[in-house]
This record gives structure tokens, sequence and C-alpha cells, in this order.
């Protein structure tokens, strides 16, 4: 019965094994065989290229072509490799607001939340002078509507657009530590003058004594300096600011108050714990903050190159944008081409150079 | 003059009146500019409490006080994170590209590209199922909405920590080095902390013990152990000095010292 059921079991197996093919090994060496299925290999993949190529647009490339002919072989390994890896999306650069400041046209909100202008100061330490400014409280943050920030933010700009082409000297203050790269880049667009450290009580109401062995000179309508108007200019009056943007008001109070005897309108971020009467122009936003003090200072910075930008057009075109300065006379006559277009009441203006402010 | 210094913003008049009465000569740059864009008007106090003006209750002095901003993630980001307190301590990044992150994202799934996956998530995922998250966009309750949400971040989080451990795995397997894990630093610190406070105890109590004998500077016991020591020059030595002393534990007497200065 044992021998019965193996049977049953391994004949099948005895059945369907090849004994043929031992038969054709026995025979055949070891080389021609690897040699042959080599090549119905490759006949086989011919096949499949011929199938491929018939059905699709893109033709593949036959797999026993030369490989130095290859067009990817060509090419170095950096066109190569460029489209692997991840794909960087444009982000935040923090050095870009210094280096390409952003313009007027570029006030959105969302610029101005990003860089987190809205976020005021803990409720308890409020000015309620600034109510109107305010949206609405956030853990326990009074948050400053982006509305009235953008809306005082370009009417700002339009201010320092207009002073700076009507040639009026914009000052720019900024105080706390780190405002001192962005105070001196708007300074730099608008043609204005910069302040980063202090603010030397008096530079206004006493200007004669603090500033008075600072250089002025006088320009023409191009910017270009006039010589020869030391003795005139020796009994003049210091300069003051015709503007002053001023990105901490908290700690500047004494310059806006002087701004304020010398009326001097200023430009001033105001934040829900300072007073929005100091200055003639506040911009409620977080003064805090140095991204959105550089967006706010360098959107000022443009605005002043824009109106600067304005006069220098309109002069070459021979207009002048601005009063001439009043008890200047044009020095006696030695070069004959600009002696006789500026004898009579020629435009010249008075841009200062205020040294100790720089 | 008042509380309230108004000159700022009355530079244009008071230039006006310098200028009508010759003490200014020329008009000021500004002049046309700050009388065609007049400064804002200050110190306005709009209601912003609109309730409290006309609810029985409400007390009107709040009319013109902030409200607070209330959004309907908030109750649903506060019980997250009080059933999960410790996804607040994982690093996470809260600086904004240009404001229009929100824009980007879109809820129907809970992995956001370019966006790490944390409690904000959940929460996000949460309020977009509750609008229509059911079959066919219907609402979903809040409740349902949650458990979804949930379940989704902990199937995220489970594979990523398995991705974590395998590619640790792989490391090591190929020779990566990590160091010591901060568990194994932590109780090497209070090993050795340990260890310090032994030295300092036995000495402590050593000096409990000298002082609670009276100042006695040897004891009994340590005699002895000097005298058992094998050391060949000791023995030498107590060869030497065994004559002079007495065979008893009482020793030498004293010859001289007290008697000699009474």
């Amino acid at each position: 019965m044992i021998i019965r059921h193996l049977a049953l079991r391994q004949g099948r197996r005895a059945l369907t094994s090849q004994p043929i093919r031992r038969w054709t090994r026995f025979f055949a060496s070891q080389v021609d065989t690897v040699e042959a299925s080599l090549q119905t290999t490759l006949g086989e993949i011919r096949k499949v290229e011929a199938f491929v190529n018939s059905r699709s647009d893109h033709p593949v490339s036959p797999v026993d072509a030369d490989p130095s002919s290859t067009p990817d072989n060509d090419a170095s390994p950096e066109e190569n490799l460029s489209n692997l890896g991840s794909e960087i999306t444009p982000h935040y650069q923090p050095h870009t607001l210094l280096t390409n400041p952003p313009s007027p046209s570029d006030i959105t909100l969302e610029l101005l939340l990003a860089s987190g202008a809205h976020l005021g100061h803990n409720t308890s330490l409020w000015n309620p002078g600034n109510a109107k400014y305010i949206h609405g409280i956030r853990d326990g943050v009074h948050i400053l509507s982006l509305e009235t920030t953008a809306a005082h933010l370009r009417r700002a700009c339009k201010i320092v657009t207009e002073v700076a082409r009507r040639g009026g000297l914009i000052l720019f203050v900024g105080t706390r530590a780190g405002q001192d790269r962005c105070v001196v880049k708007a300074a730099e667009l608008a043609g204005g003058c910069h302040l980063f450290d202090r603010w030397t009580p008096g530079s206004i109401t006493n200007g004669q004594q603090i500033l008075g062995n600072c250089r002025m000179k006088v320009v023409d309508e191009l910017d270009r300096e006039i010589p020869d108007f030391e003795e005139q200019l020796l009994d003049r009056s210091v300069l003051k600011p015709d503007l002053v943007v001023c990105l901490n008001p908290l700690e500047n109070y004494v310059l806006l108050h002087e701004c304020g005897l010398n009326n001097i309108p200023t430009i001033g971020i105001i934040d829900t714990n300072a007073d929005p009467t100091w200055v003639t122009y506040p911009i409620p936003a977080n003064d805090d903050s140095l991204r959105c003090v550089q967006v706010i200072a360098g959107v000022l910075g443009r605005a002043g190159e824009a109106g600067n930008k304005m006069r220098l057009e309109a002069a070459s075109q021979g207009e002048v944008t601005y009063q001439p300065a009043q008890g200047l006379k044009m020095p006696a006559e030695k070069k004959d081409g600009e002696g006789q277009a500026s004898s009579g009441s020629a435009p010249v203006s008075e841009l200062g150079f205020l040294q100790t402010l720089m | 003059m008042g509380r309230y210094d108004f000159r700022p913003l009355r530079v244009h008049s008071a230039a006006t009146q310098l200028l009508e009465t010759q003490r200014l000569r020329a008009e000021p740059p500004w002049y046309h500019v700050v009388a065609n864009i007049p400064p804002s008007q200050p110190l306005v106090r709009p209601i912003l409490n609109a309730a409290a003006q006309s609810k029985k209750g409400k007390k009107p002095s709040r009319m013109f006080q902030p409200m607070p901003i209330k959004y309907p993630e908030d109750q649903l980001r506060r019980e997250f994170f009080s059933d999960h307190p410790w996804e607040l301590a994982r690093p996470r990044v809260v600086l904004e590209d240009d404001g229009k992150d929100g824009k980007r994202w879109e809820w129907s799934r809970i992995e956001q590209e370019g966006r790490a996956l944390d409690g904000e998530s959940v929460v996000q995922r949460q309020l977009y199922l509750m609008k229509r998250g059911g079959p066919e966009g219907q609402p979903m309750s809040k409740e349902a909405a949650y458990d979804k949400a949930r379940k989704e971040f902990y199937a995220h989080r489970h594979q990523d920590e398995v991705e974590r451990r395998v590619a640790r795995e792989e490391a090591l397997h190929v020779g990566a080095y990590f160091g010591k894990s901060a568990l194994e630093i932590g109780m090497e610190l209070e090993d050795k902390s340990y260890e310090d406070w032994k030295v300092w105890a036995t000495k402590e109590a050593m000096a409990v013990q000298i002082q609670s004998q009276g100042g006695s500077l040897t004891t009994v016991d340590d005699e002895d152990a000097a005298l058992d020591s094998e050391d060949p020059e000791t023995v030498a030595a107590l060869d030497e000095v065994e004559k002079s002393v007495p065979n008893n534990k009482k020793g030498q007497d004293a010859k001289g010292g007290a008697a000699l200065h009474p």
C-alpha cells in the first residue's frame, strides 16, 4: 500500500520532468548557452522597442546603441542633474528689505500683515488716543487695523514725495538698535539726512550753537554744487529740516517737540502705547518689529526717491519746482556760461549738509 | 494749553499766521503739501462696542473700548491642545513669507505642501470637515470631524515615526554613530552628582564622628589597623621599637610632660 502511494505521488513528478533537456545540456558548452540567451533577450527587447515606438510619440533609443552618441552623455553633469531635487519656491529674504525696499505701490495688507505691523502692545499699556486705529483685542494685545495703517502710510508717502519734489530737506530718524541700516537706506533714496544714534537736544531750537560749524553748500536745480558762496553762507542761519520722519517717537520726544516749536511737520510710527499728537502724520504700526520698521522706512525712502526723480526730470526740462533760497546773490562772474544764465533771479536752491545729523 | 500739545497738527495754520505777519519771508517747501494733504483728525474715539450702546445690562462706558477678536477655530484649538499638550512643545515656524500663506492651503486633505504637519493642521482640517466633510459635501458634526481629523493626524505621525526609526536603523547598519542619547547624558550627570554626594557625605559623617568623640584624633581600631600592616618596613620598625613598648593595651606611661610642666 505504501509503495502504491509512493508511485502515485512521485510518478507525476517523474513524468513532468524533462529528461531531454538534460541530454542537450550534456552536449552544449556553457559559453554557447549564454551567448544564445543574450541574443534571444536582445531580440525580445528590440521587439518591445519596436512596439513602443509604433504606439508612443516619444521613441525610445535602442538598448544596444553606442552609448557615446546619446545626447544625455554630451551634457555636463550639472545639466543632467539640475532638474532633480526639490523646488525652492520664492520665500522671504530679510536683506531684500534693505537692498531693494518696497515702493509705495507695493503696500498691501498682506505685506503689512506678514511684517507684523498689526501687533500692538498689551491692552493695559494703550493710549486711548489710538482707539481709532485699533481693530480689536487678541490674547491681551491690541491689534491695529491694517486698513488704517495702509491708508496712513500711503498718505505719508505722498507727503514725502511732494516735499522731495519741492526740494525740501527730509530727515529720517530711527535711534533704536538695528534701525540704522534702514534709516540710512531711506535717507539715501530720498536724498535726505539720517540720524541713528542720538538726537542732540537743541539741534533745531539752538542750532546756531550746535550745528554752527557744519558745512553748507549751494546747488543748482540739477543738484550740482555751485562754488564761491562761502562768504555769503558764513552769517546764514543753520539749516532746519523741512520734514522729519521718526521711526521711534517714544524715544525722540525732544526732537518732535522741537519740530512742533519750529513748525516742522513730522511723520512717525505710532504704536498703541504712543501719543498720536506728538507727530503731524501718524502711521499706526508696530514700532517694535524690525521687519515692519524696515518696510515703512523703505516705502518712505522710495517715495522720496520718486519725488526727487520728478524734481530732476522737471529741472532737466528747464522747470524748477521750488522757490529759490532767499538772500543769495550769484558770486562775481568767473565762468561765462553759468554767470549769464543765472545773473538775475536764478533758481539757486539751498540744500544743506547737516554734518552732525549724518 | 491743555493736556495735549496740538502744535504738530497745526503746522499749516501756524505757518499761515507767520507768513501773514511777515515773520516767515518765504513759504516753506511743505506749505502747499500739508494744505493739500491735511493730517487726519486725531484722538477720535469711534464706537467700537455697539452692543454696549443698545443692550441692557451693558455699561455705556464700555462703548469706546476695543472688542476681543474671536474666530471659530479658537474653541477647536483650545480643545485639541488641551488633549495634546505636548504638541505645543514641538518646534514650529511662525515666520510668514508674504502674508498669503493661508491662501495656498486647501484642507480637503490634512497634509499640505510646504507646511509641516502640526496641531494647527488638525484644527483647520476639522473646521473644513465641519463645513463640508460629510457625504456629498454635507456639514459634519464637530465631534465626528474632530475624530476624523485627529485619526488622520495620528496616522501621519505614526508613519513619520516609523520612517524615522527605519532611517536610523539603516544609518546605524551602514556605520553611522549618533553619540549618546539625551537620556544617557542625563543619567550620567545624575550618577556623577550622586557619586559627588557620596564623597561629600562620607566626609561629613567622618567630621561629625570626630566631633562627637570629643576631638580625639585616632581611634583604637585605626591603631590596630596600622599595626596589622604587612609592609616589611613597618614590620621592621615595629620590631625595632617593640622592646621599649610595654605589651599591654594602655601602652607606655608618659614620662615627664605634665609632671615636668605642672
